[in-house]
């Protein structure tokens, strides 16, 4: 940092802020005087950080989203274990400032590049993983109480989309029913700034959300789209948050209802859990990505006869797997909804799960012209 | 059966003047002898036994031929004819090892033990400073030439023969005092082994006073009487006049003499192995100058080197005190023989007079209880009555004897002769209240020296190959282990594999490059972790050199828990760590498992105080240790720190335009507030240090920066040598 310093103070291109980021550098600011006003009074600077951890998420019920609790984690400069982080997350700080006043913004990978160096008078670096970094920003999003967009960070992308919706990207009008076999990237930053949304151009009925790029891919070879008048969207396992804070939009402008099909295992629940209600390590941004009225069509674990797949598809739970469905269904959003758990229990006495690839054992289109008709037509979801 | 005759005749024939030609005959006879005519030369062989037997004095010689008795292979008569004496010398001339003299090296070690030793009990008696000069110079192979100078009162003119060529010979055995001699056998042993080895005689010179002349005498053993033998002057020895005259005659004779007031110098020829290490002269002398911080000592090695240990005091010890043997510790046969010495005294005179702490009121209870009249006379009570006295004493309570008697060398002065010494940075001392054993009063006292490099990280290359070259180990690893104080099998292979030599290698076989590389791995190879404590055990200020499992003293350092100390220690091992422990006991009587003075015995009672000393010096230890370790994190944490202060004062004055050093600075000043312990060491460690850390007294801190020398044996040895 000491080495770069003199450039960015030279280069006195200031960008003129918006108000978002003047708040954002407001946050910034007071971080920055806290530690100078600790350190004239002799006493240890400290940043108290929301801690983003199980214990200190709740469950509204009402909402029916996760909240983040009030517990913070107090980090302190001179406490041996805790110095480094309290360093780091000051150059975080730092370097967001500079991509605030410099009006640009940068991947995760990126802003790590930017911070690493070899501490002065150590054989040290600041930062050795990216890894390390990530879980920095992310502190300092919670601490800030800004969210990564106003940090002028962005994620690699992640996820695509493809439906009869016409959006405007970065003043670029895009029409997602002419986006061929790749579909629309959906980019890490959706907000109103950069991604404009427009209900009079949205023809979609409702969202279709899948699990992968590949099961994505046979719908849309499909025109599934097309037949059903949906939007179809994937988030290559875990929606990363681009994707999620898309289909929060997607939902709430433009009132399109969303089915999820999910493998039928202990991580395609979690993703829909997490889509339904948001995750426990971003709690703080629920309120912008939950979505409450998510549907999870499928797969089931009565599709197994239901469907009357062969034996063959079969793929049997591990221990963790176990574990696992076992965590969920204890999860407070899970325990008082009768059809969760006995869907679980009834996985659980299968002993084996399901992925949606399984039901191409039947026909190539199966799901798309049987399996996912069928349920929508019939209702036949959980909620 | 007729080999066994044969042997009966032999004998026999010893006494008989006849005998030389009869028993050339029956040689003969015997050798000769084909299986067939056996039965006649049997019967000749009998009859001549009986003649020969008939020519001695005995008489039954007769009964004895007698066919019925002829399996018997001795006599009575036959076995009593080779019955005699057997003269002191005789026996330790055959047992030596007994007294120290198992091989040629500790040999060497011995002599010049039982010489320093004698000098300094003579000084010390005679309230001189004492002041020794030790020579070694080899005259052949394996032959060495020893000569051991004091400044003490010297020896009058009658008894120099007696005290240098007669064994148990001497003024210490009948007296409990504590002394570093007790028997009177050691120099005079060590002066048979010289003649017996080498056939020259001892040389002693003399002198009592400046005036007077000195005595010169050359000795020779009559080991068959334990007489000393004459050799010159006529069988008188010879006096060297005082002043200018005599000191002409010394040079004339190339005799070695320092000129001194009074002393005495004895020079000893023997057969001897000179090598360094452990178990050497040189750690001999060593360990004498810590135990007797009093003491001036010269040395002058057999390659020409020559070290001088200074006394780091003039104050002669107090004088020990000569106690009278205490009830507890008699035996039954000693105290019957003690009664019977006792001339007309009544049994109450003679507890109270003979014995230490019977007063006239324990002595009547002890007559009490053994039933016999205070006033008897106690040269007419019998073995009964001795037996019941005996029995009496043990079921009286009798106070301890008093321990005024034992002169221990001090706390302050076990620090100063450790430092001067044994390099290090901590050093903690213990001396324990007088106890009791068996009657016997004794004192434990424990040094420690905590710190400071290895020995092995200390060798020059010159005397590395000078260790190399006088080396008797086989393998490399044993040669490092041997010669190397607190050395462990750990370390010792640690270097070998630095240094890419072979544990079995010969040592005396690496070539110059090897030679060059095993030096520089033992000086940088780290090996204070597998060091192990090294262990300096005295009685009565000397030095125990030899058998370290079999004493006491060792055993107890191993029992103890060092671990809770600070130190790494595994089960039934002495702890690892560069740690040296002194332990001294002084006692009027040292109970030693052998003549040889090797190891003390394991009484409970000195076990007892051997664990409380150890224990002392220990929790000082410990709480050095972790005092240090808690400022070394300190110091660590500050580090730490310090490391991203700059980060963190460069961030924040770029996001709200502070002035960053400004920051930096106030920063700085919260670590230094946050760290303060490591501060106060690092400004000014002495005080403060004392002040936080009790450590009580008896604690010596050396700063490390400030001594290197001390910790680096390196300057200090190595300069010596080279003087």
């Amino acid at each position: 940092m000491a080495k770069k310093s003199p450039t960015t103070a030279g280069t006195k291109t200031r960008v003129k802020l918006s108000t978002r980021d003047k708040k954002t550098m407001a946050a910034l600011t007071g971080l920055a005087d806290g530690v100078v006003k600790a350190a004239s009074a002799k006493r240890d600077p400290f940043v108290d950080i929301p801690s983003r951890t199980l214990s200190n998420v709740k469950y509204s019920p009402r909402k029916k989203i996760i909240e983040m609790g009030n517990n913070k984690n107090r980090r302190q400069l001179f406490d041996l274990s805790q110095a480094k982080a309290y360093m780091r997350t000051m150059l975080v700080a730092s370097g967001c400032k500079r991509l605030l006043e410099q009006g640009k913004t940068t991947s995760l990978r990126g802003l790590y590049y930017m911070l690493k160096h070899t501490i002065e008078g150590a054989k040290e670096n600041t930062f050795d993983e990216q890894g390390e970094c990530d879980t920095i920003i992310e502190d300092t999003e919670v601490l800030l109480s800004s969210i990564r967009e106003e940090l002028h960070l962005y994620a690699e992308n992640r996820g695509a989309m493809v439906g009869n919706i016409t959006l405007i990207d970065r003043g670029d009008t895009i029409d997602c029913s002419r986006m061929g076999s790749g579909g629309y990237a959906i980019p890490s930053i959706v907000e109103p700034e950069i991604v404009e949304l427009d209900r009079k151009k949205c023809k979609a009925d409702f969202i279709l959300h899948v699990e992968k790029g590949t099961v994505w891919q046979r719908f849309n070879e499909d025109r599934f789209w097309e037949q059903h008048n949906c939007i179809l969207t994937h988030g290559a396992g875990q929606p990363p948050r681009g994707v999620r804070r898309m289909l929060n939009r997607m939902h709430n402008e433009l009132k399109l209802p969303i089915y999820c099909v999910l493998d039928n295992d202990p991580w395609g629940y979690y993703i829909y859990s997490v889509i339904k209600q948001g995750s426990i390590n971003l709690a703080f941004e629920s309120q912008r990505m939950a979505i409450p009225e998510a549907k999870y069509l499928g797969l089931r674990s009565v599709d197994y006869t239901r469907c009357d797949l062969d034996d063959s598809v079969k793929i049997a739970l591990n221990e963790t797997d176990k574990k696992r469905a076992k965590q969920i269904a204890k999860y407070p959003w899970f325990e008082k909804k009768r059809p969760w758990q006995s869907e679980i229990k009834k996985m659980l006495s299968n002993d084996f799960k399901l992925e949606v690839e399984s039901l191409i054992s039947k026909d190539i289109s199966y799901v798309t012209e049987t399996y996912v008709p069928e349920r929508l037509a019939a209702k036949d979801w959980l909620d | 059966m007729a080999k066994k005759k044969k042997r009966v005749k032999k004998k026999s024939a010893n006494s008989s003047a006849a005998a030389p030609r009869k028993k050339k005959k029956k040689k003969k006879v015997a050798v000769d002898a084909s299986p067939t005519p056996r039965k006649k030369k049997r019967k000749k062989k009998v009859r001549r036994v009986a003649e020969s037997q008939s020519e001695a004095p005995s008489n039954g010689a007769q009964a004895n031929g007698a066919p019925a008795k002829r399996k018997r292979r001795a006599t009575a008569q036959t076995m009593a004819a080779s019955q005699r004496d057997i003269s002191v010398s005789e026996f330790f001339a055959k047992n030596r090892h007994l007294l120290g003299f198992d091989n040629p090296r500790k040999a060497l070690l011995t002599t010049i033990k039982e010489a320093v030793d004698n000098s300094l009990d003579a000084c010390e008696e005679a309230g001189i400073l004492p002041e020794i000069w030790v020579h070694i110079e080899q005259t052949g192979g394996d032959r060495y030439k020893v000569g051991i100078q004091d400044n003490g009162p010297g020896i009058l003119k009658k008894q120099i023969p007696l005290i240098f060529g007669k064994l148990l010979y001497g003024s210490k055995f009948h007296r409990l005092r504590q002394s570093r001699g007790q028997q009177g056998i050691g120099i005079s042993a060590a002066g048979m082994y010289g003649v017996q080895t080498t056939g020259k005689p001892i040389k002693i010179i003399s002198k009592v006073s400046v005036r007077k002349p000195a005595h010169y005498y050359e000795l020779q053993i009559d080991t068959k009487r334990n007489q000393p033998k004459i050799m010159n002057g006529k069988g008188d020895g010879v006096d060297i006049p005082p002043g200018e005259k005599g000191s002409k005659y010394i040079e004339k004779h190339g005799i070695e003499w320092v000129e001194e007031k009074s002393g005495t110098r004895v020079t000893i020829e023997l057969q001897a192995k000179y090598t360094r290490g452990r178990g050497s002269v040189d750690e001999y002398l060593e360990q004498t100058a810590i135990a007797n911080p009093h003491v001036t000592l010269h040395y002058l090695d057999p390659d020409g080197g020559t070290r001088d240990y200074p006394s780091s005091t003039d104050k002669l010890p107090p004088e020990p005190k000569e106690i009278l043997p205490h009830p507890y510790g008699v035996e039954l046969g000693r105290l019957a023989s003690m009664l019977e010495e006792a001339k007309g005294m009544t049994v109450s005179q003679f507890l109270t007079g003979s014995f230490s702490r019977v007063t006239p009121s324990v002595s009547r209870k002890i007559c009490e209880k053994a039933k016999i009249s205070t006033r008897a006379n106690s040269t007419r009570l019998g073995r009964q009555d001795a037996d019941a006295l005996y029995h009496a004493i043990q079921d009286t309570k009798i106070s301890n004897p008093s321990t005024d008697c034992i002169c221990p060398i001090g706390e302050e002065l076990i620090l100063k002769g450790l430092h001067q010494v044994v390099p290090g940075e901590f050093y903690a001392a213990a001396t324990r209240p007088p106890s009791v054993y068996r009657g016997n009063p004794f004192q434990i006292e424990v040094g420690l020296a905590y710190g400071g490099a290895a020995p092995a990280q200390n060798v020059s290359k010159d005397l590395l190959n000078e260790l190399l070259d006088e080396t008797d180990a086989r393998t490399c690893r044993q040669f490092l282990v041997n010669t190397f104080n607190g050395m462990g099998t750990e370390a010792a292979d640690k270097i070998l594999k630095a240094s890419k030599l072979g544990t079995r290698q010969s040592p005396s076989k690496l070539t110059p490059k090897q030679r060059a590389a095993l030096l520089d791995s033992m000086k940088n190879v780290n090996i204070s972790e597998g060091q192990s404590m090294n262990v300096l055990r005295l009685a009565n200020r000397v030095p125990l050199q030899f058998q370290h499992g079999a004493c006491a003293i060792t055993q107890s350092v191993i029992g103890n828990n060092w671990r809770s100390y600070g130190l790494t220690q595994s089960r039934g091992s002495l702890p690892k760590g560069p740690v040296s422990i002194m332990v001294h006991i002084a006692s009027v009587w040292v109970p030693f498992t052998s003549e040889s003075k090797e190891a003390v015995a394991s009484y409970p009672e000195i076990q007892k105080e051997l664990r409380l000393g150890l224990q002392a010096v220990g929790r000082k230890l410990g709480m050095y240790l972790r005092r240090r370790l808690k400022v070394r994190q300190q110091t660590d944490r500050r580090e730490v720190f310090l490391r991203y202060l700059k980060e963190v004062s460069t961030a924040v004055s770029e996001i709200n335009g502070a002035k960053r050093d400004d920051l930096y600075e106030q920063l700085v000043k919260v670590a230094k507030k946050r760290t303060a312990d490591a501060d106060m060491v690092m400004d000014d460690r002495g005080r403060k240090l004392d002040q936080e850390m009790d450590l009580g007294d008896n604690v010596l801190i050396v700063d490390p920066a400030e001594s290197e020398h001390h910790i680096n044996r390196v300057a200090a040895v190595e300069g010596d040598e080279e003087e």
